[in-house]
């Protein structure tokens, strides 16, 4: 590994990578907008100037030339080079604007001329507080500007496309945004447009900015010249909490951030995560928040009418008492975490009925091979390996009529409403349901309903399509007291420069509901099995232990980035089964 | 220093020779046309390796701007694998303010520049050439297009060229219309269909050049002097002229003489006698104020800066220039150098590809500044804020435009400060007492 040295400090770095990059591997900053380690670097913005050196090397001998102390003599280059743009090499020597005054003084003219037509709109602009370029301004900029002619006048609030939305003013030409879409989603819907200081990217002629990732770009914008059409003007950064957890739209688990402001989920950015979407999220995850916000129910309910908690709890467990085991159907789902299904498999057993079977949610032709799937279920893999199979309509459907479902106990999903079966076919039977939204479809034949926490308000674990087990973790609160919830939930921030004011403990917004970990011991100690665990922590411990699907996969080795999971015999077709 | 063109008045021209309807075919033919091809692909005398050979060492420098050594950078082209494809590209954008030489040889000669392009595709073991000619030459094009027809007819391009093995391909691509497609890299993304941005260096041509692929790039002018050197040998052409940067040259000189057009001659003249002697003198007999020697963006020389001084790089960078283009810009002494500058920084300003944050931010407002002094609107402070300014783009960027769009601002100001901090407005003070007045 080639050895260099940065302001005075000597470091091995790895082979064939960038400056820049060893540099912020080692936690060195240097400014910089048009870099991204996924794409090539143009070294446009000229932010990341230093100055590099490397030892004198005697032509004849090829041996390093060494002054009069022993050390190597340094011929430091003429100019100052762009760091993104150099590779590192064996015995470089590098001085940042730490130790290098000409560096110093480069980089604040660099910024400068950056500000010099930018429309510095920050307290109307929705980058403001979490923007490379006013962070990086504030850090090594200039204390004002010597401009003193009218900027130039660009286009601004152009839909790119239906979720994006370009202020050519703002833009600083770092072309990261076409540069996206030129090797990242191979859609070439953007291009850099005129020339010089008007220059702004824009679709081509007859194009439209709307390929399925097209939100990647407000992210990877180091401005805010490229905001979300949904989200822009709704919240400053500084309003809202930022959670780190993972998307539920489709099985790919894409690590995602939620942010929240007065219990609502105002947004979903990307989170990278190198072993599953790396620096990516497709658009669909990030405009999937609606449903944690609305419909949400608001208690539960027995037979249509309001009761406490314990109430519901013990009308399920009668339901469930009352009944040959056989003639009760557990339905576990796609949408729960796994430690739910574990423990209503366990419920189930033991009344006695079969292995649960989930509903899946597929959806032909929807994935595209990277971070779309077909499956738009967050944890279809979760439930294969407890066991459950894929519940066939058909099957459910003719036991149903010919009278062989006393109970059907359904968890935070919606046969009615994915068509699984009709309201008719389900006459006569006891329903047993937890679900998320008031609107579901099965609710109006629900003798028991249990409002179900969702995937940003509780904690569990999602296991992805390729075997990858991740953790959620909660974003929001909801009503109930509950100290896993509120040690596990969302502190962080991305704004570094506000002032406290997060928002995750008003009291607002909160839903009346509860997570499967809560509700499932609860009605299970009523039917005299007990399923008290520290958590879901626990449960996932004891899984991680006992079964071999899941071996390995405690919290602490799925930490931030997931574990693993080894493959497990899926070589036989699935029985159909109900 | 003296000059270094020896008896020029005795020059005989061999890159525009006074010969009637030289571009078509036929006449260039029974002027040895196609001779030093015809030679190199069918004796013993040539192989790809003792062509190159022989262009190093004639001592020929790239004619573009930057004056490279044109048989060095041939070397530079890794050795041919015929599953990689390879490509040379003469570089026709000539856009640069002053320079107009290259126009001259296309509309004149076009043949040699065909020819001198075949035997570089012969020494680099080239199958296709581009030839990228600067849009706004519409006719040059139809014109040129026409005549390498007649050479593809005659078997002068394409395949088994004379019956030799040697296959090439030249295709004529028109420019896109801005300045900086003709710097090498920008030309080779323009060429490939994308937008004319430079790309950073390392890597070079020669590694990764038009799609990834190694290429040569030269200047019109230089590829049209390698047919000679191979017919008279490099000895000749490397007596002509001054010995750091011999060879014929075509003088490109404009603005107030008495006769500007494109002057062919030995490298090496004195600026006063291209000036006095070639073309013509001063108009009206004014006396000259300034010259640029090569092109817009280099340094601009005071008339008592030129004495004695030759068009030869060493010369001028003695002299505080450069060579560039050998485009001459003339200036008497009604010059408002102010205004003169104003008009090269809108150039730059307007010719900013927009990629690199110095070029793109600093180009708009030097010109901004300079404008804003022209129109009597300026201070004296702007004068130091402008040389800073050039100071925090010079050497910043990736390609050298905005070099050329620093230096013409540093060098004009503090050569020519009187006439800036005249047109400045005199100070504070002397505002507020006028204004009292009122
Ligand atoms: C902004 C800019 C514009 C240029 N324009 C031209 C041009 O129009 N024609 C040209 O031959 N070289 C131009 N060059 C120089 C080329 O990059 C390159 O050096 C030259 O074509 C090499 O040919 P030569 O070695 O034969 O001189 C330009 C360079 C810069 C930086
Ligand atoms: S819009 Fe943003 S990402 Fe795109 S070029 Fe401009 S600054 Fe860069
Ligand atoms: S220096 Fe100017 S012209 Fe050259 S690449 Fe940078 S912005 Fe474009
Ligand atoms: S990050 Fe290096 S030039 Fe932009």
């Amino acid at each position: 590994m080639p050895k260099i040295t940065i302001d005075n400090r000597t470091i091995e770095v790895e082979d064939g990578v960038t400056l820049l990059q060893s540099c912020l591997d080692e936690d060195l900053e240097i400014p910089h907008f048009c870099y991204h380690p996924a794409m090539t670097a143009p070294a446009n913005c000229r932010q990341c100037l230093v100055e590099v050196g490397m030892p004198r090397v005697d032509r004849e001998t090829r041996e390093r030339v060494m002054d009069e102390d022993g050390n190597p003599v340094i011929d430091f280059m003429p100019k100052l080079q762009t760091s993104c743009s150099m590779k590192v090499a064996d015995g470089m020597v590098v001085r940042s604007h730490r130790t290098s005054e000409l560096v110093k003084r480069a980089q604040k003219d660099n910024l400068e001329f950056l500000l010099i037509n930018h429309p510095l709109d920050c307290p109307i602009c929705d980058q403001a507080g979490n923007c490379p370029l006013q962070n990086q301004t504030y850090k090594y900029g200039p204390e004002g500007s010597r401009f003193e002619f009218r900027k130039v006048a660009k286009p601004k609030n152009i839909e790119l496309g239906p979720r994006v939305v370009l202020d050519g003013e703002r833009c600083i030409n770092c072309t990261r945004c076409t540069r996206f879409t030129q090797e990242i989603s191979g859609s070439h819907q953007l291009t850099i447009i005129e020339r010089g200081v008007r220059n702004y990217p824009m679709t081509p002629p007859g194009v439209v900015f709307d390929e399925p990732y097209s939100m990647n770009v407000i992210d990877i914008c180091p401005v805010g010249a490229l905001t979300s059409k949904d989200h822009r003007f709704k919240a400053r950064i500084w309003e809202m909490s930022q959670t780190p957890s993972i998307s539920t739209t489709n099985a790919k688990g894409s690590n995602c951030v939620y942010h929240v402001k007065d219990n609502l989920v105002l947004n979903i950015t990307t989170r990278t995560n190198m072993g599953v979407n790396e620096f990516w999220l497709a658009d669909e995850d990030r405009l999937d928040y609606k449903k944690f916000n609305e419909n949400r129910p608001d208690g539960p309910t027995v037979r249509g009418q309001a009761r406490d908690w314990d109430a519901a709890w013990t009308e399920a467990a009668t339901l469930l008492s009352g009944v040959d085991g056989a003639r009760i159907q557990f339905l576990g789902s796609a949408h729960a975490t796994t430690e739910d299904n574990y423990l209503l498999s366990r419920l189930a057993a033991h009344v006695g009925a079969d292995t649960p079977s989930y509903i899946p949610h597929i959806e032909e032709g929807h994935g595209d091979g990277w971070l779309r799937t077909d499956d738009r279920a967050p944890n279809s893999q979760g439930c294969e390996r407890l066991g459950f199979f894929p519940v066939d309509a058909d099957v459910l459907k003719s036991r149903l009529s010919a009278g062989e479902i006393d109970v059907l106990y359904v968890m935070e999903d919606d046969p009615v409403g994915t068509g699984v079966c009709a309201l008719s076919d389900l006459e006569g039977v006891k329903i047993i349901l937890h679900h998320y939204h008031s609107t579901n479809a099965t609710l109006p034949a629900a003798s028991v309903a249990l409002p179900a926490a969702m995937a940003v308000e509780t904690v569990g674990t999602f296991v992805n399509c390729d075997g990858h087990a991740q953790r959620l973790r909660p974003a929001k609160a909801i009503r109930g007291v509950n100290r896993t919830l509120a040690m596990e939930v969302g502190k962080s921030r991305a704004d570094l420069h506000g002032t406290p004011f997060d928002r995750w403990y008003t009291e607002s917004n909160m839903v009346d509901c509860e997570p499967g970990w809560v509700s499932i011991p609860a009605i299970a100690e009523r039917v005299g099995l007990n399923l008290s665990y520290k958590g879901p922590r626990a449960i996932m411990a004891e899984l991680s232990d006992s079964n071999p699907a899941f071996q390995g996969a405690t919290y602490d080795a799925m930490g931030e980035w997931g574990f693993r999971l080894d493959v497990v015999g899926q070589s036989e077709p699935h029985p159909q089964t109900a | 220093m003296a000059s270094k063109a020896g008896d020029w008045r005795n020059y005989e021209r061999v890159l525009l020779p006074p010969v009637k309807d030289l571009h078509r075919l036929d006449v260039f033919e029974n002027h040895g046309g196609y001779d030093a091809l015809r030679q190199a692909l069918t004796t013993e005398k040539w192989n790809p390796s003792s062509v190159t050979e022989e262009v190093k060492k004639s001592g020929l420098r790239g004619r573009g701007g930057a004056g490279f050594p044109t048989g060095l950078k041939w070397t530079f082209m890794p050795p041919a694998n015929p599953d990689i494809p390879r490509f040379i590209c003469c570089n026709a954008d000539e856009s640069e303010p002053g320079t107009f030489k290259d126009r001259q040889v296309m509309e004149y000669n076009p043949h040699r520049i065909f020819e001198g392009m075949i035997l570089a595709g012969y020494a680099m073991t080239i199958k296709t050439a581009y030839l990228y000619v600067r849009g706004e030459y519409a006719d040059w094009i139809t014109h040129m297009e026409r005549e390498l027809e007649k050479a593809y007819a005659k078997g002068y391009v394409g395949k088994n060229i004379m019956g030799s093995d040697f296959s090439m391909d030249i295709v004529i691509h028109k420019g896109a219309g801005a300045y900086i497609c003709g710097e090498e890299s920008s030309l080779m993304n323009s060429l490939e269909g994308k937008r004319a941005y430079p790309r950073i260096k390392p890597p070079f041509p020669a590694q990764k050049g038009i799609w990834n692929y190694p290429t040569t790039i030269n200047n019109v002018e230089t590829f049209a002097h390698v047919p000679l050197i191979l017919s008279r040998g490099a000895d000749w052409f490397s007596s002509i002229g001054a010995p750091s940067s011999p060879g014929p040259v075509l003088y490109g000189i404009s603005g107030h003489v008495n006769r500007p057009g494109v002057y062919e001659y030995p490298s090496g003249m004195l600026i006063s006698d291209l000036i006095d002697h070639v073309a013509g003198g001063m108009r009206g007999g004014k006396k000259l104020k300034a010259v640029v020697p090569g092109g817009s963006s280099v340094p601009v020389l005071r008339a008592d800066m030129i004495d004695g001084v030759a068009m030869d790089p060493d010369s001028l960078r003695e002299a505080g220039s450069m060579l560039g283009t050998a485009g001459m810009l003339v200036m008497d002494e009604d010059t408002d150098m102010v205004s003169f500058l104003r008009r090269i920084t809108r150039f730059y300003h307007h010719e900013s590809c927009g990629q690199c944050t110095p070029c793109r931010e600093g180009t708009g407002w030097l010109e901004n500044i300079v404008t804003r002094i022209d129109e009597g609107e300026g201070n004296m402070k702007d004068l130091d804020l402008l040389i800073d300014l050039c100071s925090q783009m010079e050497g910043r960027t990736v390609c050298a435009l905005a070099d050329a769009a620093a230096w013409p601002v540093r060098h004009t100001i503090t050569r020519f400060r009187e006439e800036f901090e005249a047109k400045c407005r005199p100070s504070l003070v002397a505002t507020h007492v006028e204004s009292a007045a009122v």
